[in-house]
C-alpha cells in the first residue's frame, strides 16, 4: 500500500479533532490554541493522542502531549513519526 | 511487573453497598489488560426495585463495575500514583449492551488500556456471563490528587 499523502493525513487528523472538540472544522485552524483559544481539557487532550495512536498506530509519549498546543504541533510531532 | 492481584482491591475507593468487583482474575502487564468478577447475588439491594418482578442488573452498575475494574487496571499499571489515592472521576462512557444479565450470574470484566497517563485514562471494557459479552464499554477518566 503506497503511503498516504501527508495533506490527506492532516485532514482527517483535523477532522477527528474537530469531531472530538465538538466544533466545526472551519474554526479549527492550524495555529489557533487548544487550551487558550478552545478550552481544551486534559481529558479532551488524551482523546484526541488516543485516536491519533489507534489510526496510525503509533505511540506518543506522554511527556510530548503537553507540548503539542496547536493543530500544527501534532501535523509535526506526527510528520517525524509516520 | 509484578501485581499482588488481592492488594490491589485496596486502591479501590468504593465500598459495599457500591463496591461492584468481587476480585480480580488476572492482570498481564503486556496486553496492559485486566480480569475481575462480580458475583450478582439475589441479595442486592437494587433487584427489589430493577424490577419488582423481574429482577435484572440495571445497565448503569454493569458500567460502573467496569469503571472500577478501570480503576484497577489503572492502579496495576500506576501503582505509584495509585498509592497515593487519587479521585477518580468518569469523563465519557461509549456503552452497548448485547445481552441482560440476572441474578446469580458472575459478570466477567475484561478492561484493556487504550492509553494510560498518569492524570487520566481510555479503556475499552467488555462484561461477559460466561462466554457471552453482556456489554461493552469506551471509557474515558481522569485521575486527580486529593487536595
Amino acid at each position: 500500500m503506497a503511503p498516504k499523502n501527508f495533506e490527506v493525513i492532516k485532514q482527517e487528523v483535523k477532522k477527528a479533532v474537530a469531531a472530538i472538540i465538538e466544533i466545526p472544522e472551519s474554526k479549527l485552524t492550524d495555529d489557533i490554541k487548544f487550551v487558550e483559544d478552545l478550552g481544551i481539557d486534559s481529558m479532551m487532550a488524551l482523546e484526541i493522542v488516543a485516536s491519533i495512536e489507534k489510526k496510525y498506530k503509533i505511540v506518543i509519549p506522554e511527556e510530548d502531549i503537553p507540548k503539542m498546543r496547536c493543530l500544527r504541533d501534532i501535523y509535526n510531532s506526527l510528520e517525524k513519526k509516520l | 511487573m509484578i501485581v499482588d492481584l488481592e492488594s490491589i482491591m485496596d486502591i479501590l475507593p468504593q465500598r459495599y453497598p457500591f463496591r461492584f468487583v468481587d476480585r480480580v482474575l488476572s492482570f498481564d502487564p503486556k496486553e496492559r489488560k485486566i480480569t475481575c468478577i462480580k458475583n450478582f447475588s439475589m441479595n442486592e439491594y437494587f433487584f427489589s426495585g430493577h424490577f419488582p418482578d423481574n429482577p435484572v442488573v440495571p445497565g448503569v452498575i454493569m458500567i460502573e463495575a467496569m469503571a472500577q475494574a478501570a480503576i484497577l487496571l489503572y492502579g496495576a499499571l500506576k501503582p505509584d500514583k495509585a498509592a497515593q489515592k487519587p479521585d477518580f472521576f468518569l469523563g465519557r462512557v461509549e456503552s452497548k449492551f448485547k445481552k441482560t444479565v440476572y441474578p446469580g450470574d458472575t459478570l466477567v470484566i475484561e478492561v484493556t488500556a487504550s492509553k494510560i497517563l498518569d492524570s487520566s485514562g481510555i479503556v475499552e471494557a467488555e462484561a461477559k456471563v460466561k462466554d457471552d459479552v453482556c456489554a461493552q464499554t469506551t471509557i474515558a477518566f481522569g485521575v486527580k490528587a486529593k487536595t
